[in-house]
């Protein structure tokens, strides 16, 4: 067992739905989330002292979410980023509590990423105006080469011809996600699709087909931390922290690929802290969740992690492996690609509702821990659904992680 | 050719005119270490391999291999509407293995596109004031 074992707990987790468009704003959106995680923990907001969160510029603050719903903060901090935020903001929280800046936090994401500041590229009317293209932009912008599915496909496009792997991996992780997602009745994208699907599906960006890509939806999402000994008066069975890493970075951090090896990605950097802390090993995972902005981000990052060896992943992935009542299923609510896209706090949430064994799903009784495991009538809860992981990824070159353990199962 | 007006463009700063000032008179120049002699793309304030800050342009060859590429089919960007699909190539330039620039192809040259293929520097005249340096396969 590692240092921070047992010492803190997710307690409460809670979102709106994802929407296309919200017509709400960030701040509302926020609020709604913020309050779902309270209502699920059973904490009032005169019991919350901390708040947090991560943005793009383009969302609400902590303090004006904290003081619409009457809570008054002992600290608050909004970080500027996107995926990988969330387990870093996770480990940031347990600094927190264990110096005794604040007792109970929440961390939120609240962004209009289809109607207002799409991640993908995109104005929501059409082209993005020109901008000036500086720093190290100035280098690339001007041949057009702007969005993430550009500059992940270019490592996407290298890491095929170098390890022979074909895009019908990227296909396994799709389907998988696809199939989880029609297990949820909050996803936007339910209907399950094949391989073939995948195959024919259009160009986004070559190598990657539309159902390589995450969704771009409107939504927030929230969960709180706190302490064991608070954990254990509240309404959820507590889900602990066993061990995370926080923004884990390559040696160089642009853009430009100038890594020792260049699929050698930032959770190669993170894996031994993250297991190391944990105390436990790959085998002991149970599921996990794994950034898929796209399907290649799945892939390459359970190479970074070791869940297989470099290169591998493509063979790992084969024949259903992430789907659930498989070896190793990921991404239970769809992900990014099915359900819906948060950087990355919507897959750490699906993950503390699995450990809990309270996967709120088509299962009457899920509320109450109560499920039938039958996957025809709806029901995605993981049965032995003790340990996860969640692999966070912010480009190429950044990733957070977390291990969570739950007590029931 | 003209670019498109709407098309981004590059903004030199301190770190970068030299780069530019060269492109204009059709020189590829890449930012090296003095210390060391270790080319830095983009150009740094300090070298990437040593932290060395004695750092000075120096002319290469402007030959490279293309390393990867990407089809854009998506019309995210103004200015590039009418020229969907395009391409972007990373080109590992033979200085130094993983020393990267970013580039398109010129239309007609796209059918050529491989990983592997050799390609040489040619330089699009945007305006007086700036010409970006491009590929093209050999
Ligand atoms: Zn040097």
């Amino acid at each position: 067992m590692g240092a921070l074992t047992d010492k803190y707990c997710i307690v409460g987790v809670g979102e709106t739905p994802h929407m296309r468009p919200s017509n709400r704003t960030t701040f509302s959106m926020a609020c709604e989330a913020v309050k779902k995680a309270m209502a699920d923990a059973g904490l009032e907001p005169r019991e919350i002292d901390g708040m947090t969160s991560y943005q793009a510029g383009d969302s609400t603050s902590s303090s004006h979410v904290a003081t619409a719903l009457g809570i008054r903060l002992n600290y608050s901090l909004d970080i500027v980023g996107g995926g990988s935020s969330t387990e870093a903001l996770v480990a940031h929280a347990i600094g927190l509590l264990e110096a005794g800046y604040c007792k109970v936090i929440v961390i939120f994401r609240s962004m209009n990423g289809r109607s207002g500041r799409r991640m993908g590229g995109q104005a929501p009317s059409g082209p993005v105006p020109p901008v000036r293209a500086e720093g190290d932009a100035q280098f690339y912008m001007h041949w057009g080469w702007t969005s993430p599915a550009q500059w992940f496909g270019m490592s996407a496009m290298r890491y095929l011809r170098d390890t022979g792997t074909t895009t019908k991996a990227f296909a396994e992780v799709a389907v998988a996600h696809r199939y989880h997602a029609s297990l949820n009745p909050k996803a936007i994208m339910r209907t399950p699709i094949t391989i073939e699907d995948h195959q024919r599906s259009r160009w986004v960006v070559k190598p990657f087909r539309l159902l390589d890509c995450c969704l771009e939806t409107d939504v927030a999402a929230a969960l709180i931390v706190t302490s064991r000994e608070r954990a254990y008066d509240l309404r959820q069975p507590p889900v602990f922290i066993m061990g995370g890493t926080a923004r884990t970075m390559a040696p160089n951090s642009a853009w430009n690929y100038s890594r020792p090896e260049i699929h050698y990605v930032a959770g190669n950097y993170g894996r031994n802290r993250l297991f190391g802390m944990a105390g436990i090993s790959h085998k002991d995972i149970d599921l996990i969740s794994c950034y898929d902005a796209f399907t290649f981000t799945t892939l390459i990052q359970l190479e970074a992690y070791g869940f297989c060896g470099k290169g591998e992943a493509g063979e790992f992935v084969k024949g259903g492996r992430l789907q659930i009542d498989h070896e190793l299923p990921c991404n239970l609510s769809g992900g990014h690609l099915s359900e819906g896209y948060t950087h990355g706090i919507s897959m750490v949430i699906e993950n503390v509702r699995q450990l809990r064994h309270r996967v709120d799903d088509a299962c009457p009784g899920w509320a109450e821990g109560k499920h039938t495991y039958d996957r025809a009538a709806g029901c995605r809860q993981v049965k032995h659904a003790r340990i996860a992981a969640c692999l966070g990824w912010g480009t190429e070159t950044t990733s957070s992680s977390l291990i969570l353990r739950g007590i029931s199962a | 050719m003209a670019a498109p007006p709407t098309r981004p463009l590059p903004v030199a700063d301190d770190l970068s005119r030299p780069f530019w000032e060269a492109a204009r008179q059709h020189r590829l120049v890449v930012q090296r270490c003095q210390a060391c002699g270790y080319f830095n793309h983009p150009p740094r304030s300090a070298c990437d391999a040593c932290l060395s800050p004695q750092l000075c342009f120096e002319p290469v060859s402007g030959r490279g291999t293309i390393y990867s590429f990407t089809v854009m089919h998506q019309p995210a960007v103004a200015g590039f509407a009418e020229q969907l699909p395009y391409l972007n190539i990373l080109v590992e330039l033979d200085e130094q293995p993983l020393l990267f620039m970013v580039s398109d192809l010129p239309i007609g040259e796209r059918e050529k596109v491989r990983i592997g293929a050799r390609v040489e520097v040619c330089f699009e005249e945007i305006d007086a004031t700036l010409t970006l340096p491009q590929f093209r396969v050999v």
